[in-house]
């Protein structure tokens, strides 16, 4: 009856191109996939150039079958688990597990998929002869052929995927076309494949792409979201649609499917209108410039055939008038093509085009297709800068997407319920033989509370989470006072000066940070008066300056940073106007300044104890530059004294794609000098936490950046002295979650729960660590992964380490997410990469200037 | 391009390597071309398609604001199945939902069978369809789709055999057809159909042979059979009895302004657009005021250069409706756009709400005046930024 489809060929599904157009250029090249191409997913489709995108041109590029290679090209983040560093580390290559600590049973968002014991995946390559252009020609003769019409198969016209195996390694089919004509094809072994292999992984991944698709979930970037169930925040022009970002994956014993809630914020406003409003703001000649600042690089949704693209830039010369060649040569205008393609009639014939660059999939190499697109049909997804800064709106976006754990875990089971509810999908899975199994429980740890040493006092915190009462009336470990200061204000927020005076003394007293009476500078409201007030005042004997800003406008806070942190460096401490006025805050603003400017004087406000007694902490951040995004910013901070209060700090500006660092050597020798110095001999121990290392790029961590610490440690090291080195490395996401379940409901896991087996990885020495509370919503773990270990710490005492870390963090008085050393590189990057945007001057460097 | 996009129609005529006839745009775009030029000229609100297959022509006919229910059947259940999910709304038909309600369904069954959830139709399309009924089943087919179902009209298409020679192998166009007809074999089978069943019936094709063999006729000849009388469809409804024996497979339904939770949401948002877009010409126009310290007259605002200037064009009657409607104005620091003036901007003018309903819409999520009459808003943001200042 479907007479308009006879060929068999299952491969014609219409994937989305969404697929093809992501994030950023990074994250594009992260994720292009062959396999996506397989018969499972999505099938290419490309656009030729300057032709908006066309729903119903199916097309396979010309030739494209030239430039399938024979390999499949896998994915970064599964090529990471290729990097087997725990092999290495004789001391953890049987047991990676702690024992210390308090049993908890734990649920996770993690679900097993079972497969026959034997299980295996088939990889074949298919030559035809005659060669075939078509790919949908080529799968409909290889489907349609007798020895393979039964079987389960996936093909992406030149690799094919079966579950059973042919008989022979080389199997010859011949096919005949409609037309008569034989086509030979060569299918030949190449692969076989357990499932913890990577390409299986992929290959499972792509299965329940498409199943999510089944279940009328649609893919934005990597997640799916389900249309259906839209959260609408009217009064913000914005839409919330909830979805999950799933995954399939090989952890230490068995395969499982991970799947966690994820929301996409998609705006109520075309770019049209978003540019019609930015050009009132502007003055006619800066207004093409403002609108690309603002512009490019935002993802744009199209409502006429749901794909989303990112902007890469904005063609004025070219309007909905204007005419373009489709790809059977003709030509034709804008606001004709979508009227006939998709009913669609422009208001407005005068809008520019937004152009966005479309990578090749198959090939990178190739020059990127650009694509026209319509400001007034475009949306605009996620939210802007300035929208994230409102307070009230990222209120009640989050009171929309926050989840309790109850209500994430109900969301979980919906969907599992759905996947193994749908007949489409079962069916998929079984046919490969996969089962969709129960969610994963598993125990973790929950390791002892640490005490806070405060100068003549240890205290116990009622909660680690926030233990600012706690210390109240504590004395800090160390302090310089504070003689000499300026503070500069507007007229406005003078009144509030004294005020705060007394209490900043007030507490400062309580927690032995003696601040005296600076002298007070009014200026007008405006950036560069600010700048000038502090170029004349500012001399050698200026301890800290003070600026009471009036509006968290960024440019103030730039310029102030800048010439603080280059020209004159001296510590600076903004605070907003707004925040003085907060009365009946006041105490416990003062009390927080009061810590910040101890801190960038110099002080020491707590520590734990540290049973290690000459270790260096290092942490390491990177992140790219807020000007120029070819450019990263490295941060290096160290501990310098036994017990872990002083800070040592590096920052550099590295002009590269790759994001690995390349400056390592130099700032731990100068670490290790610095230690040195104050400690009259070196570390025994070293243990570098590294932050940032994005998907697939553990290799090069692991043999670019542990070489240059090494060989740092290497060379500073005497016969009598040498250090013993660790790496590990700190991500803050990760796919798995936790929860406690109890009788009634389901809960955040407490603080200091460790979890290291189970939804680990085999070979690696990882493990999971809970150190942070949330008010609301779900906490998430983070995650630790020792890629080197000269220390041959036992993987308890590395776990404690580590969360004793996590209480060192003296911009916050309670626990942390991650090790205090990664939160103050991490502050020093977004600093320099956000404000001033060159290395801070050296005189600052045994400071933490940058909280 | 055309060999693979030929594969996509269904039908091989158009692979052969060589000597091949190549259409443009490809035969199967045509056909659903067709169909869609028929449903610009017709408007019809319920469309059924019979052998629907892959849901391809569906998913185009899904654009029409038209058109309120779409129905696919088929007798390939997998087929619908591993579709389906094609249809449902974008993300985008979210954000700018349609005007009209939209349904889509499919259903699993042969159109030999007679199911009365598809009587009451203004339009059932089969495409590239009847060639593949045997004898038994073509025999029936008319009896059921134009007597039973009775739609306002009815558009069959099916290969023209004439044009076969034309091919390099002279061969059925595809292996499940059980026929091929000449023209006059289809004409004289359509025209009887017609006859019986009250229809008239217009020939005509797509797919135009090279030159040189115009005596062929089209690749594929399509019949368009409207019942004389136009839709009598109320009477069938209530006459028949419930009869389900096709499968609901998949159905799936369209956001669209005639639901109150949408209609809300897209003014709300609307508004907010235009109170914006107000509230930021007022800011321009003092700050110029102020910085030329020379009062300008209101209408003046500010121009830039015609290749800049953004933004719908009004007509004259747009125009003149919004200048007539009160303006906004300021109450200290609020900005105050009346409810009136509002409703005169084209785009929520299109959703065709009074002011009172309008009130009851907006009053939890905007700020109005307090005779509520306008929306109010603070002149200042503490979150504008003006470009030019940094």
């Amino acid at each position: 009856m479907s007479g308009r489809a006879r060929t068999r060929a299952r491969g014609m599904l219409r994937g989305s191109r969404a697929l093809e157009v992501r994030g950023s250029p990074g994250y594009l090249a992260a994720t292009s996939v062959d396999l996506g191409n397989s018969e499972v997913s999505l099938s290419s489709r490309t656009d030729s150039v300057w032709q908006p995108s066309d729903e119903h041109d199916a097309a396979s590029g010309d030739g494209e079958h030239t430039l399938m290679e024979r390999r499949v090209r896998i994915r970064q983040d599964l090529m990471d688990l290729g990097i087997c560093t725990r092999e290495r580390l004789a001391h953890v290559k049987d047991c990676k597990t702690g024992s210390s600590g308090l049993p908890v049973k734990l649920v996770t968002n993690l679900f097993s998929l079972d497969l026959p014991q034997d299980w295996q995946l088939y990889q074949y390559h298919v030559v035809y002869s005659p060669d075939l252009p078509s790919k949908r020609l080529r799968t409909a003769l290889l489907y349609g052929h007798s020895e393979l019409s039964d079987r389960t198969k996936a093909f992406d016209g030149a690799i094919l995927f079966l579950s059973q195996k042919l008989d022979q390694k080389v199997t010859e089919l011949t096919s005949e076309t409609q037309r008569g004509e034989t086509v030979r094809m060569t299918v030949t072994l190449t692969n076989k494949l357990v499932s913890s292999s990577p390409v299986c992984i992929q290959f499972f991944n792509i299965i329940f792409k498409k199943i999510l698709k089944k279940l009328s979930m649609y893919q934005i970037g990597r997640n799916f979201y389900k249309p259906s169930e839209p959260v609408e925040i009217p009064q913000y022009k914005l839409s919330v649609w909830p979805g999950f970002a799933v995954s399939v994956s090989h952890f230490e014993s068995k395969l499982l499917f991970g799947a966690d809630v994820s929301y996409k914020v998609l705006r109520n406003e075309t770019v049209l209108e978003f540019m019609t409003d930015l050009c009132v703001r502007t003055d006619t000649s800066c207004f093409p410039q403002t609108c690309e600042t603002q512009l490019v690089g935002l993802i744009v949704l199209t409502r006429y055939n749901n794909k989303t693209y990112r902007i890469d830039d904005i063609d004025w010369s070219v309007k909905p008038t204007h005419t373009f060649q489709k790809r059977d040569g003709s030509e034709i205008t804008y606001t004709d093509y979508y009227k006939q393609q998709y009913d669609i009639t422009l208001s407005d014939l005068n809008q520019p085009v937004l152009v966005s660059l479309l990578k090749r999939k198959r090939n990178a190499s190739m020059e990127p297709q650009a694509v026209h697109l319509i400001p007034e049909l475009c949306f605009l997804t996620g939210l802007t800068s300035q929208a994230t800064s409102d307070f009230h709106l990222m209120k009640a976006v989050a009171e929309e997407t926050r989840l309790s754990p109850l209500g994430r875990q109900q969301r979980l089971a919906r969907l599992a319920d759905d996947i193994q509810r749908n007949q489409v999908a079962r069916f998929e899975l079984e046919t490969w033989g996969l089962h969709f199994g129960s969610q994963m429980s598993l125990t973790g740890r929950v390791v002892p509370s640490e005490k806070l040493i405060m100068q003549d006092h240890i205290c116990q915190p009622a909660s680690a989470a926030d233990w600012s009462k706690d210390i109240r009336a504590c004395k800090v470990l160390s302090s310089q006072s504070l003689t000499t200061w300026l503070i500069l204000c507007s007229s406005r927020a003078e009144n509030r000066i004294e005020g705060f005076l007394s209490c900043l003394r007030r507490v400062g007293s309580t927690m032995g940070f003696n601040v005296g009476y600076p002298k007070i500078i009014k200026v007008q409201e405006n950036p560069a008066s600010f700048l000038r007030a502090i170029q004349q005042h500012v001399d050698p004997d200026v301890q800290l300056v003070m600026c009471i800003l009036p509006s968290n406008q960024k440019n103030y806070y730039d310029s102030i940073k800048k010439y603080l942190n280059l020209d004159c460096p001296v510590p600076s401490q903004c605070v907003l106007t707004r925040t003085l006025n907060k009365q009946g805050m006041m105490m416990s603003v003062a009390t927080k300044i009061a810590m910040q400017m101890t801190c960038k004087l110099g002080g020491e406000l707590w520590t734990v104890e540290i049973p290690l007694k000459s270790l260096m902490v290092v942490g390491i951040s990177i992140c790219k530059d807020a000007l120029s995004k070819d450019t990263l910013v490295v941060g290096f901070v160290a501990s310098v004294n036994p017990r872990i209060t002083r800070w040592f700090s590096r920052c550099i500006l590295q002009r590269t794609t790759a994001e690995v660092a390349d400056c390592l050597k130099v700032f731990l020798t100068g670490a290790l000098n610095k230690w040195y110095k104050l400690n009259h001999d070196l570390p025994a121990r070293i243990i570098v936490y590294r932050d940032g290392v994005g998907d697939g790029q553990l290799k090069a961590v692991v043999d670019y950046e542990v070489p240059q610490l090494l060989s740092s440690v290497a060379e500073s090291s005497s016969d009598s002295s040498s250090c013993r080195l660790s790496v590990v490395v700190v991500r803050k996401r990760c796919t798995p979650r936790f929860f406690v379940e109890t009788s009634k409901t389901v809960q955040n896991p407490p603080l200091g729960t460790v979890v290291d087996s189970e939804a680990t990885r085999p070979a690696w020495y990882d493990f999971y660590l809970i150190s942070q509370t949330t008010s609301q919503g779900t906490v998430s773990p983070t995650y630790y992964n020792v890629i080197y270990d000269d220390n041959v710490l036992k993987p308890d005492h590395m776990q404690r380490l580590t969360f004793k870390l996590c209480h060192l963090y003296y911009n916050w008085q309670g626990l942390i997410s991650i090790p205090a050393p990664c939160q103050y590189a991490h502050k020093l990057t977004f600093l320099v990469a956000q404000s001033i945007h060159k290395e801070p001057s050296l005189e600052l460097a045994n400071h933490l200037f940058y909280l | 391009n055309d060999l693979c996009n030929s594969v996509v129609g269904g039908n091989f005529e158009e692979v052969c390597p060589e000597k091949v006839i190549r259409f443009k745009p490809p035969l199967y775009k045509q056909r659903y071309e067709f169909v869609r030029d028929l449903v610009d000229r017709h408007e019809p609100k319920k469309i059924a398609d019979l052998g629907c297959g892959d849901t391809k022509l569906l998913k185009l006919l899904k654009i029409y604001p038209c058109i309120q229910l779409l129905v696919g059947v088929d007798i390939n259940e997998e087929k619908l199945h591993s579709n389906g999910h094609h249809l449902s709304p974008y993300l985008g038909e979210f954000v700018k939902p349609r005007d009209l309600d939209l349904t889509i369904i499919l259903y699993h069954g042969s159109v030999v069978e007679r199911d009365s959830r598809l009587l009451g139709f203004d339009l059932i399309t089969c495409i590239e369809l009847i060639e593949h009924l045997d004898s038994d089943d073509l025999a029936r087919f008319p009896e059921v789709v134009f007597g039973y179902l009775s739609p306002a009209m009815v558009v069959i298409s099916t290969p023209n055999s004439e044009f076969n020679p034309l091919f390099p192998t002279v061969a059925l166009r595809d292996a499940d057809h059980k026929f091929e007809w000449s023209r006059m074999e289809f004409q004289t089978w359509a025209s009887q159909v017609a006859k019986c069943y009250n229809y008239c019936v217009e020939f005509t094709g797509v797919g135009t042979p090279p030159a040189g063999a115009e005596h062929v006729g089209y690749c594929t000849q399509i019949g368009v059979f409207t019942k004389i009388g136009g839709k009598a469809a109320g009477s069938c409804v209530s006459e028949d009895h419930d009869q389900h024996v096709y499968k609901a497979v998949y159905m799936t339904s369209y956001p669209s302004l005639q639901q109150e939770k949408v209609l809300k949401f897209v003014l709300v948002g609307e508004l907010l657009i235009q109170v914006e877009h107000l509230r930021l010409r007022h800011h321009r126009m003092l700050r110029e005021r102020k910085r030329e310290s020379d009062p300008k007259p209101r209408d003046t605002d500010f121009s830039l250069g015609p290749d800049l200037l953004l933004g719908a064009v009004f007509t004259e009657a747009e125009k003149a409706r919004i200048e007539n409607s009160p303006e906004p104005f300021c109450e200290g620091d609020k900005f105050c756009v009346p409810l009136q003036r509002l409703l005169a901007y084209p785009k929520l003018h299109r959703l065709r709400v009074d002011e009172e309903r309008m009130r009851a819409l907006i009053a939890d999520s905007v700020c109005l005046s307090s005779d509520s009459s306008a929306v109010m808003v603070d002149l200042y943001n503490s979150l504008d930024y003006w470009p030019e200042d940094s």
